[in-house]
């Protein structure tokens, strides 16, 4: 599946934090996350106002703690819709 | 991106599960190689049973250890048992080193933790052969003690013993396949005669379990008590890198296997298959509703230990959480449960089944695949019980069933309970997504979620197996040189593996961290021994009731 903004995800204990080039935003959950990288994106400028951007969240894995990781090497992608 | 899984080959230098299918199909490819006559596994140690007095009138490692292929003629030839030990510990320590730098582990400590377990192992594995605690009487000493006695062990393969003695008879005229009776005095000489027959006042015959488990408790006892010594040894601890690589190694084992017995491996697959198909669909959602109702778990909390302790252990743990985009921490709080859980299964499992049923070796095996989450406590359970079951039923009917078979019925059941994680887990992103958390902007599940979450080490273990069969139907000249080199690869090298695996294992659990999580704990115990052991053993019976393991030939 293709997106227009690839972002890399991680939890810090307390938040989740959506990162990339232009973009960071954070939240308690996801909907606030997707929140803050719609108005990073409308701040940003890098596409039109009113069009339509697909973003894909990637969760790094080295989020999990280390003896962890053995056990299995994937937690989640999303991808979500903005509209600007 | 840092760790991300974006195209479908990422996580392929990275990751541990795809460093056990390197590992495994090195050895496997350089095992094959012996069918054009090319040695580049015979140098691999393995260990013999012996004895305490004699060994101590002339101490050597010849007593102890011997290479794979080292016999005069044979390309290793002088190496001899410390030479071998060295040169597999070079081996092993710079593939898995290389393996740890992919891995981004911290190499220097990785080296240290993993040198450090690799001579302890090795220490466990020589005591455990001792021949007082190892060595099974041969069948002429349990059939007909009166005649040869009843102090007559084997410190090698049990029929071979009985075969070298009725070989060392009919040199003497005295035919035992035609009926004849060999005098005390016959007997008394073949016995002599016979290489590896000894005579000993007791002996425990425990089999090669005792090995694994004399591994395990020196694991549990570092992990526990020299809690220090433990986190230095850490980073080198990975049993489920250790024990998926061994199951690659299996899946050679069970190649040759099938060569001999296609049809009892092929329902053994399918049997484990619907098995595992039943258990999923009876044990989640019962699991499930408990935390739900009894324990007022939260959804996204009863979800995660549901599939912990149904499915397949820590990775579905991490698994559904991911799928559920729950935060991190709950996966990692219930992790820690199924890890000293499955320590306590592996513990108590293997001895209390073949108690309970020694005349049900395939529904153990299957029960257990079911029962005993994470990979690596299954197969070390699975090794267990079946040391234990094939010594019990020869110790009590002088009939021996070929070795392994009860493992591979345990392990292929936890192979597809494993496959079919992915499978799960993209159900339950489906329905948070569109029906629990059901959003009016558009978030959607990516199929290639399925295959990120597949267990990559499955495919070098179908490849080793299923190659193996390739040869026997369409080369069948070649089996007995592809078994050379295949046999080191599914023998000594597989249950080095397992053997690191058992001191892993216990290095990395540490029963203190059950403290402060009541509810969770209280859950888990309840539905493991309540729900899913009770549930796993009616669903083996059914699928595999009175399949036997083939007899062992000599």
């Amino acid at each position: 599946m293709k997106a227009d903004v690839e972002l890399s995800l991680i939890h810090d204990g307390e938040q989740w934090i959506a990162r990339g080039d232009a973009v960071t935003a954070r939240g308690e959950t996801l909907l606030e996350v997707d929140e803050g990288v719609t108005h990073a994106l409308r701040d940003s400028g890098a596409f039109p106002l009113g069009s339509s951007v697909t973003v894909f969240m990637g969760f790094d894995f080295d989020t999990i703690p280390t003896w962890l990781r053995q056990y299995h090497a994937h937690y989640f992608n999303r991808y979500i819709t903005v509209n600007l | 991106m840092a760790a991300v899984n974006r195209k479908w080959t990422d996580g392929m230098l990275r990751t541990e599960d795809w460093w056990a299918v390197w590992l495994g199909l090195i050895m496997f490819f350089a095992g094959l190689l012996t069918i054009w006559g090319v040695d580049l596994v015979g140098w691999m140690t393995k260990t013999k049973t012996w004895e305490w007095g004699k060994f101590w009138t002339d101490p050597s490692f010849n007593k102890l250890l011997a290479g794979s292929h080292v016999k005069e003629g044979q390309t290793y030839a002088g190496l001899g048992g410390l030479g071998s030990l060295l040169v597999t510990y070079v081996v092993f320590t710079t593939l898995t080193c290389i393996g740890a730098y992919f891995q981004k582990l911290d190499v220097k400590k990785f080296f240290m933790g993993f040198t450090c377990i690799y001579f302890i192992t090795w220490g466990a594995w020589i005591a455990g052969h001792e021949a007082h605690f190892k060595a099974l009487k041969t069948g002429q000493s349990i059939t007909q003690s009166e005649i040869y006695g009843d102090n007559v062990y084997c410190t090698t393969k049990v029929n071979k013993c009985s075969t070298q003695i009725n070989k060392a008879l009919k040199g003497m005229g005295v035919n035992v396949l035609e009926g004849q009776v060999p005098t005390q005095e016959q007997a008394a000489q073949a016995v002599a005669k016979s290489k590896n027959s000894i005579r000993m006042s007791w002996g425990l015959q425990l089999g090669g379990g005792f090995s694994y488990m004399l591994a395990l408790a020196v694991g549990l006892i570092i992990g526990n008590f020299f809690k220090g010594f433990a986190n230095f040894l850490r980073e080198g601890a990975k049993p489920e890198w250790f024990i998926k690589t061994a199951i690659v190694y299996l899946g050679i084992k069970l190649g040759l296997m099938s060569m001999k017995a296609t049809g009892f491996a092929l329902e053994l697959a399918l049997a484990g298959a619907a098995a595992c198909f039943v258990a999923y669909l009876l044990f989640w959602p019962i699991v499930y509703a408990m935390g739900r109702k009894i324990f007022k778990l939260r959804r996204d909390a009863s979800a995660v230990l549901s599939s912990g302790i149904s499915i397949c252990g820590v990775s579905a743990a991490i698994a559904t959480a991911g799928a559920i985009r729950a935060k991190p921490i709950l996966p990692i709080a219930v992790s820690m449960l199924i890890v000293v859980f499955a320590m306590i299964e592996l513990v108590a499992l293997p001895t209390f089944y073949a108690a309970v049923a020694p005349d049900q070796p395939i529904v153990n095996g299957a029960a257990m695949g079911m029962t005993v989450k994470t990979d690596g406590a299954d197969a070390a359970a699975g090794a267990i019980l079946d040391e234990m079951m094939v010594a019990n039923h020869y110790r009590t009917t002088g009939e021996t069933w070929e070795a392994d078979w009860i493992l591979s019925a345990a392990i292929l059941t936890k192979i597809w309970i494993d496959v079919f994680i992915g499978v799960w887990a993209f159900v339950l992103a489906l329905i948070w997504v569109y029906k629990v958390e059901r959003r009016p902007d558009q978030q959607r599940v990516g199929a290639s979620e399925i295959w990120f979450r597949f267990p990559k080490f499955v495919i070098g273990y179908f490849i080793a197996w299923l190659f193996y069969v390739a040869i026997a139907v369409w080369f069948p000249d070649a089996i007995k040189a592809a078994s050379s080199g295949a046999g080191v690869v599914q023998s000594p090298m597989r249950k080095m593996m397992f053997m690191l695996t058992f001191v892993a294992i216990g290095v990395i659990t540490d029963f203190s961290k059950l403290k402060g999580m009541g509810r969770l704990t209280a859950l888990y115990a309840i539905a493991l021994f309540v729900v899913i052991a009770p549930i796993a053993y009616l669903v083996a019976w059914i699928f595999h009731n009175g399949m036997l393991p083939p007899l062992a030939s000599s």
